[in-house]
């Protein structure tokens, strides 16, 4: 089988290129830190969220002194908590599941996205920079209503939050 | 090879008349198809953009459904099964074994198709109880009428069937032909079919053992990431049934029409090759968001997908080649110049050059799909069908609807019934593919969603980069406009050259790759080795994210909630049916 | 048909796709450059980094 130089030259450059990919991505993985969603979490049953001490109740809480962890469910066709109320520069990890079907979660024009899958819980941590509003929209299918499933993600200046307790 | 022969060649219908009309008839279903989904696409084209909306939002889904569905299962797959009849008939030069065998496997295709279809087209109707809202992907909890699993399962034992029918021709011709190497276009079929095989395993489970019997309300709950990892097990390589046809064209149909011979032929055995080994390995990275998956895994995934570009990369090289070395028979000179060398008056020309064109940058696209973290900016948003519009939508569509314009007279003896109609329809193509894709990439990196009725939101509004909203819905209007318009002149070109007259010497014969069979390994043709491979890879890739996928929720559950549940059928068959399949099931669990 | 017009025959041996060549090296140039834009500009410069 001979295989003409100029292809050799090509196979080469693909081969360089392929490998060059990887290594951005792993440089984003490793030197940048974005991890990839995964299976940290537990399952959780779909129909008992009332039950579970994150979901029964959706809200954000503060852990550490900049750090917060927003409970969400999804389901047809809402977002709760809605708003999601966090401050500029802190850690933020959302964890996000469904009683229903399956739903999407992405911080519109964003990084933060995720699938959210009944049974699963999807667990994202983002880190917020400036103050403003995003919306955040269910990307994936969920019904005849699945284009009014949104929500909004309102990021405060720092000395202007303050978690209200929940009584 | 002179161009005496040209002309005065029998044709396929003179050859083989009765499989001209098998080929025939699934062409016809496939444009069908391709007529019906680019309606429904205009449909969703101007709903989403508020144009115009003629139906409910509701019933949008409905209507994506029948896009999705039609357009990457009827019309890719009924063009699939008659161009291999023909390419494998044509490169064996032999009849079919038994065309009422070849019959029946197309009945059963269009039966599935039907079947799906009514259930699809059910949703539109409230009153009655059939529904398929659940798009070309049918994510469990979503549920279908048992009518549309059924039609899939029903369309794709037809397919299984068509390749039974190519490995049977294969192996009768293999007996009289004792050593010889498989020609080239027999061996692509033959690969692809082995690697749909392979890839089917993930949908029957999926379907047969799940979907079904819970639409059946047979078993009332099943776990919804196992279902969906079953279906990209399937939804992967399935790309590459919609590819690999077109790859066929480029590698032995193109070259002909671009005045020139195949580059190489050793080498589009390797790329069919790579491409059984790689393409189902790496379902996972339609994954990379989900939950309950580990990192890992999808690391693997992100691995194996950029290896899968290679023999991408490899046919971009030989299909040029090929094109170039016509060119240059045709007395092109240059670096560059032999570019206008090249036969563009002919659309069955230009449709190819131009899907080539647009798979060059529709794989760019994908590469970012592909590359794991990024996923992050793109998943889920318009930017992925505007991916999906350039490959499928294009690459694969615009060049089946180009080589019609090769091979039709081939099969009917009568001419096309206007060139210039066909040129302007794979220009048009082109066109408003290039605006409307265009539109949806943007539209997804400012993080517009796909499959959304009202992308218009009360809460907040996108904010472009650069442009406006307004900009990119006139672009996707614009673009799916002439999209439609292409597809209806592509199909009354064809019902208007029913009414020609017979000719005759419309013959088209194939010439010769450069560098031939003799110069490719034969270690290439040893089917079954590749197979071995291409199974042992699937299992290292799919063991451990299935087996713990299912350790974690369990193999029928945790639910969900099945939306909407197609009670009034089930119940009446849970009646019948439980006592007897809660006893298999939980002997077969135990 | 237009496409059948060969005016010399040019067989393996002799045939060096320089032009293919020239072209698949621009198509890779605009990869890199692509691949760089989306991953660094796009994809890192973007709100909300993920990190986990
Ligand atoms: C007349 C030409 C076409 C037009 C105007 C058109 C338009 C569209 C639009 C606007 C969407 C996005 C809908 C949404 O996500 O909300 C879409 C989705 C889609 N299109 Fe097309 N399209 C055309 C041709 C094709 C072709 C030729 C194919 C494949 C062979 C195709 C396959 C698909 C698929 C698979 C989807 C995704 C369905 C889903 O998300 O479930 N389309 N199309
Ligand atoms: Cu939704
Ligand atoms: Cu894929």
């Amino acid at each position: 089988m001979h295989i003409h130089n100029y292809e050799k030259i090509w196979l080469v450059l693909a081969m360089i290129m392929i490998v060059g990919f990887l290594t951005t991505v792993t440089y984003g993985a490793t030197a940048v830190g974005i991890e990839m969603i995964s299976d940290e979490e537990d399952t959780i049953d779909p129909g008992a969220l009332d039950e579970d001490p994150r979901f029964a109740e959706p809200r954000v809480e503060q852990v550490g002194e900049n750090e917060y962890e927003a409970y969400v469910v999804a389901q047809q066709y809402i977002f709760s908590p809605d708003p999601i109320e966090v401050p500029a520069n802190s850690t933020v990890t959302f964890y996000v599941t469904s009683p229903d079907v399956i739903h999407g979660f992405q911080v519109a024009g964003t990084n933060a996205n995720t699938m959210v899958i009944p049974g699963e819980v999807a667990k994202l941590t983002v880190e917020t920079e400036e103050p403003g509003e995003h919306g955040i929209v269910c990307n994936e299918y969920c019904g005849s209503g699945h284009h009014v499933m949104e929500g909004k993600l309102i990021i405060h200046p720092e000395d202007e939050f303050e978690m209200e307790d929940d009584e | 090879m002179s161009s005496a022969i040209e002309s005065g060649e029998p044709t396929f219908l003179d050859r083989f008349p009765q499989e001209a009309k098998v080929v025939r008839s699934a062409l016809w279903s496939s444009f069908i198809a391709l007529t019906l989904g680019a309606l429904f696409g205009i449909i969703q084209t101007l709903h989403r953009t508020d144009v115009l909306r003629v139906f409910s939002s509701g019933n949008y889904y409905t209507i994506l459904t029948a896009h999705g569905v039609l357009m990457v299962v009827s019309f890719t797959i009924f063009f699939l099964v008659g161009i291999y009849t023909w390419a494998v008939v044509r490169s064996l030069d032999r009849p079919v074994e038994d065309i009422r065998y070849t019959w029946t496997w197309y009945g059963l295709m269009v039966l599935g198709t039907l079947m799906a279809l009514v259930a699809i087209l059910g949703g539109f109707i409230d009153s009655i109880d059939i529904s398929a809202d659940v798009l070309f992907t049918f994510y469990a909890p979503l549920q279908a009428h048992p009518l549309f699993y059924g039609g899939l399962a029903i369309f794709l034992i037809g397919t299984w069937l068509a390749g039974a029918d190519w490995f049977r021709s294969w192996y009768a011709w293999k007996q009289e032909n004792p050593g010889e190497r498989i020609p080239l276009q027999t061996f692509m079929v033959l690969i692809t079919m082995l690697m749909w095989y392979i890839a089917s395993i993930g949908i029957t489970i999926a379907v047969v053992i799940f979907l079904l019997p819970w639409s059946l309300g047979i078993i009332d709950q099943v776990n919804p990431l196992l279902t969906r990892t079953l279906f990209w097990f399937w939804g992967h390589p399935v790309v590459y049934f919609w590819l690999m046809p077109a790859y066929l064209l480029w590698y032995t149909v193109l070259p002909k029409v671009s005045g020139g011979r195949l580059f190489s032929d050793p080498l589009a055995r390797v790329v069919f090759v790579l491409f059984l080994l790689l393409s189902t390995p790496v379902g996972i990275h339609h994954q990379y968001l989900d939950p309950g998956i580990a990192d890992g895994f999808k690391f693997i995934a992100l691995t194996n997908t950029m290896f899968l570009l290679l023999p991408s990369l490899l046919t971009a090289f030989t299909v040029v080649a090929s094109m170039e070395h016509g060119a240059r028979q045709r007395g092109g000179t240059g670096l560059l110049g032999w570019l206008r060398a090249l036969p563009w008056a002919n659309p069955a020309f230009t449709g190819m050059a131009l899907a080539g064109l647009m798979f060059a940058a529709g794989g760019f696209s994908g590469m970012i799909n592909a590359g794991l973290n990024i996923n992050y900016l793109v998943h889920n948003t318009l930017w992925v069908p505007g991916h999906f519009h350039l490959t499928v939508g294009t690459a694969v569509a615009l060049t089946f609807m180009a080589a019609t314009y090769w091979l039709w007279p081939q099969l009917t003896n009568k001419p096309i019934f206007s060139r210039p109609i066909a040129l302007a329809q794979v220009i048009l193509w082109f066109v408003g593919m290039a605006l409307m894709s265009n539109a949806m990439h943007v539209a997804g990196l400012i993080g517009i969603p796909r499959r959304t009725a009202e992308p218009q939101y009360d809460g907040f509004d996108f904010i472009p980069t650069f442009g406006s909203i307004a900009e990119l819905d006139l672009q996707l209007v614009v673009g799916g406009t002439l999209l439609t318009l292409s597809a209806i002149l592509f199909v009354s070109n064809l019902v208007l050259s029913i009414s020609l007259p017979k000719v005759s010497g419309l013959g088209q014969p194939l010439p010769p790759a450069l560098s031939g069979p003799d110069d490719a390994p034969k270690v290439l043709d040893n089917l079954k080795l590749w197979t071995a491979i291409a199974l042992v890879l699937v299992i290292l890739a799919y063991t451990l994210p299935l087996a713990s996928i299912v350790d974690r929720g369990g193999l029928f559950g945790p639910g969900g909630t099945p939306y909407p549940t197609m009670i009034e059928f089930g119940s009446t068959l849970l009646e019948i049916y439980t006592p007897l399949t809660t006893d298999w099931i939980s002997g077969w669990l135990q | 048909m237009s496409g059948d017009a060969v005016v010399t025959e040019i067989d393996h041996d002799e045939f060096n796709p320089r032009g293919t060549l020239a072209l698949i090296l621009v198509y890779f140039a605009i990869l890199v450059v692509m691949w760089v834009f989306m991953y660094f500009v796009e994809f890192l410069g973007n709100d909300l980094t993920v990190i986990g």
